[in-house]
């Protein structure tokens, strides 16, 4: 119902201020069919074009971090009125835009730095992350789960420090082996941390890397894993359990349509700044889109029972389908960095009975207990 | 204990040395005709794409690997026509392949993308062999049968380069053009075979790739094996065995930079097969009257009659 409104008012400002059209342009930091973070920004832009008439997208692909700057050049002479940037890495490259182009309105997807006319956005995983770690705690018989990852920021550590209390809640004496590859996308580097974790004693995987390498290797050897980013499930139908999904598009569809409704202008994003998650739909859990956990790991997860604080004697598909129906909810009935956690070096970090602030949360630079591997930057 | 490091570093060394390999190779025999082919990242995704396309519709993962040959030595065409009949610069050609092939591969290939393979190309167990304690679970199981055709390409191509009068006619285009051309060798012939020879090497490479390696395309996904390739070959110092050692040295060093990324910096290891091949070439070029330099005419393109 709300949809419906939220359309009638867009259709009726449009017709009383006469609103022709819009032209948005995307700069993605990788090629288009990487499978991966630009391929997932793409099918939202995809989304919203096919959503809004009114509504033109262009798009560069692979930009290098660098070169944003010259590429928003192009795109304002070409007319393109929203700029949406999607790396990080775009940040001050944007900040400088904004202030050569005050009548263009710029969305910075994971930055921090707003301007009147930058806003920020961000689709959380930190929530599914802790799903996927309960199924993974349940599901590993070494007592080791491995995770590769592409590089040691907060939002991976964020990410693994969510697994990682999720693998402890079902099985507390696991372990998290984690390897970094240094990029975002290498297939190659993929393969063989995940090579080098097998022979480390991993048997069950989760990663951030723009391929399915990681879930074809686990699945080579016949151990299970979890999906990243895109739909892996089809690349190891056996063995891909679940995993973490976007949904940029509900993001781009929200702002494009304030923007076209004039809620959205040049001068007052100074404080929008998107933190969807669960409760939004900008992410979703699962081994592929509609397929919370794979039907084929069903029955061993109903087997492995723990004892849950909250919920008692509860079998682990029953605890991630409770805690996922909680998350889902707005109020965040439940959330995985709920105190007392203490890091790995015996520090407390989230005191009893509180819960970490967004801010906490985007500048993560501790690892729980129970993540065993190097952690740049991490505080004494 | 020590075992399991022994084993999973032959394995993996070679598991990751085999498309090195097969480029280091090919641009070795066109290096050691005097024409230097930076495009062989190009021609490596071409091939990449090409056997996965092929694999995929055919069902058959060796027309693949033969697509993805000719493929690669269709677009090393290009670069002989350039860089030897038209004698464009051999740097420029050359790069100019490896972009085209970046971008010409991302364009045909997306609808490939993401797109899991039924049929990858088997692995192989060498029976009696692989029983070898130690070595035998590292290098003779569940390795792909493209590893141990390297190892025949790379003994073949040594005896041909240094025993038969083919291999001295090669090597005398790389070494002096206009003194082999008097003595009657066809210089742009054996050049042209040279460098369509390691175009479809190339493409060999991408296609253990695509269909072996990680059974799948995605745009990309050679990330810079080509430019590694080029390297060891001038680590190998022009020499076919040689490959074969610095091929593995470098995929054990990748493998042992993530075993040991909890003790050392990842930077380290990524460094050491570098050191290493630094360090040998010093040792031999100590010891042994070896020759070490690359090919005299190397990358110079060579006119009929001009001195």
């Amino acid at each position: 119902m709300r949809k419906f409104w939220l359309a009638a008012v867009v259709v009726l400002w449009a017709l009383a201020f006469g609103q022709q059209e819009i032209k948005a342009g995307w700069i993605y930091v990788g090629p288009i069919g990487d499978y991966g973070w630009t391929h997932a920004h793409d099918v939202g832009r995809k989304e919203a074009e096919a959503a809004f008439p009114w509504l033109k997208t262009v798009y560069v692909e692979s930009v290098p971090e660098g070169q944003a700057g010259s590429y928003i050049d192009q795109m304002v002479r070409q007319g393109v009125k929203v700029i949406f940037a999607t790396s990080f890495g775009y940040m001050d490259a944007v900040q400088e835009a904004a202030k050569r182009y005050p009548d263009v309105i710029f969305a910075h997807a994971t930055g921090f730095k707003r301007a009147p006319n930058v806003a920020t956005y961000m689709a959380d995983f930190y929530q599914v992350y802790y799903l996927n770690g309960l199924m993974a705690g349940a599901l590993t018989k070494t007592g080791k789960v491995g995770y590769v990852g592409a590089f040691p920021i907060p939002e991976l550590k964020r990410h693994i420090n969510a697994f990682t209390l999720g693998v402890r809640a079902v099985n507390p004496k696991a372990q998290v082996l984690v390897r970094w590859i240094y990029e975002w996308y290498n297939p190659a580097a993929a393969k063989e941390a995940t090579e080098a974790l097998i022979a480390e004693g991993a048997d069950v995987f989760a990663f951030t890397e723009d391929s399915p390498t990681v879930v074809q290797v686990a699945a080579e050897k016949g151990f299970p894993s979890f999906s990243h980013y895109s739909p892996m499930l089809k690349f190891a139908p056996d063995y891909v359990v679940s995993g973490q999904l976007v949904h940029w598009g509900t993001i781009y569809k929200d702002f494009l349509a304030k923007v076209y409704a004039g809620l959205y202008t040049p001068k007052n994003l100074e404080d929008v700044d998107y933190w969807w998650l669960l409760p939004q739909g900008a992410v979703e859990l699962g081994a592929d889109f509609g397929v919370p956990i794979n039907p084929k790991f069903a029955g061993r997860l109903k087997a492995k029972q723990v004892d849950h604080p909250i919920f008692g004697k509860i079998s682990v598909y029953d605890l991630v389908m409770k805690l996922h129906g909680l998350m889902k909810d707005v109020e965040l009935a439940f959330d995985p960095f709920q105190g007392p956690i203490k890091d790995r070096k015996g520090v407390l970090r989230v005191p009893e009975g509180l819960r970490l602030t967004k801010h906490q949360l985007e500048t993560m630079e501790w690892a729980v207990e129970g993540v065993v591997g190097p952690w740049p930057n991490e505080p004494k | 204990m020590v075992e399991s490091w022994v084993v999973a570093t032959l394995a993996r060394g070679l598991a990751f040395a085999v498309p090195l390999l097969f480029a280091a190779l090919g641009e070795l025999v066109a290096e050691r005709a005097g024409v230097i082919n930076l495009g062989v990242e190009g021609m490596m995704i071409l091939g990449a794409l090409s056997a996965f396309v092929v694999a995929d519709l055919s069902g058959n993962p060796w027309l693949g690997v033969l697509a993805a040959a000719g493929v690669g030595a269709a677009a090393a065409f290009f670069h002989a026509f350039f860089s030897i009949t038209l004698r464009a610069n051999q740097y420029v050609s050359g790069l100019a392949l490896t972009m085209v092939g970046l971008g010409l591969s991302g364009l045909l290939g997306k609808p490939f993308a993401g797109r899991p393979l039924a049929h990858p190309l088997p692995k192989w167990d060498v029976p009696l062999l692989k029983e070898i304690p130690w070595i035998g679970p590292g290098v003779f199981s569940g390795q792909s049968a493209l590893l141990y055709l390297g190892f025949l390409l790379a003994f073949l191509l040594w005896v041909f380069l240094y025993r038969t009068r083919g291999g001295i006619h090669l090597r005398s285009v790389g070494e002096n053009p206009a003194a082999a051309d008097a003595l009657g060798v066809n210089v742009y012939l054996v050049r042209y075979l040279a460098v369509l020879f390691g175009g479809a090497m190339a493409g060999v490479a991408g296609a253990y790739l695509s269909v072996a390696y990680r059974p799948s395309w995605t745009e990309g996904m050679t990330a810079g094996l080509g430019w590694i390739a080029l390297a060891i070959v001038i680590f190998a110092a022009w020499d076919p065995l040689r490959a074969v050692v610095t091929s593995f040295l470098f995929g054990a060093f990748y493998h042992l930079a993530y075993r040991f990324q909890a003790h050392l910096a990842p930077e380290f290891l990524k460094m050491t097969p570098y050191l290493f091949t630094i360090l040998f070439l010093v040792l031999s070029a100590l010891g042994k009257s070896v020759r070490l330099g690359a090919p005299e005419a190397l990358g110079r393109p060579y006119v009929r009659g001009e001195r």
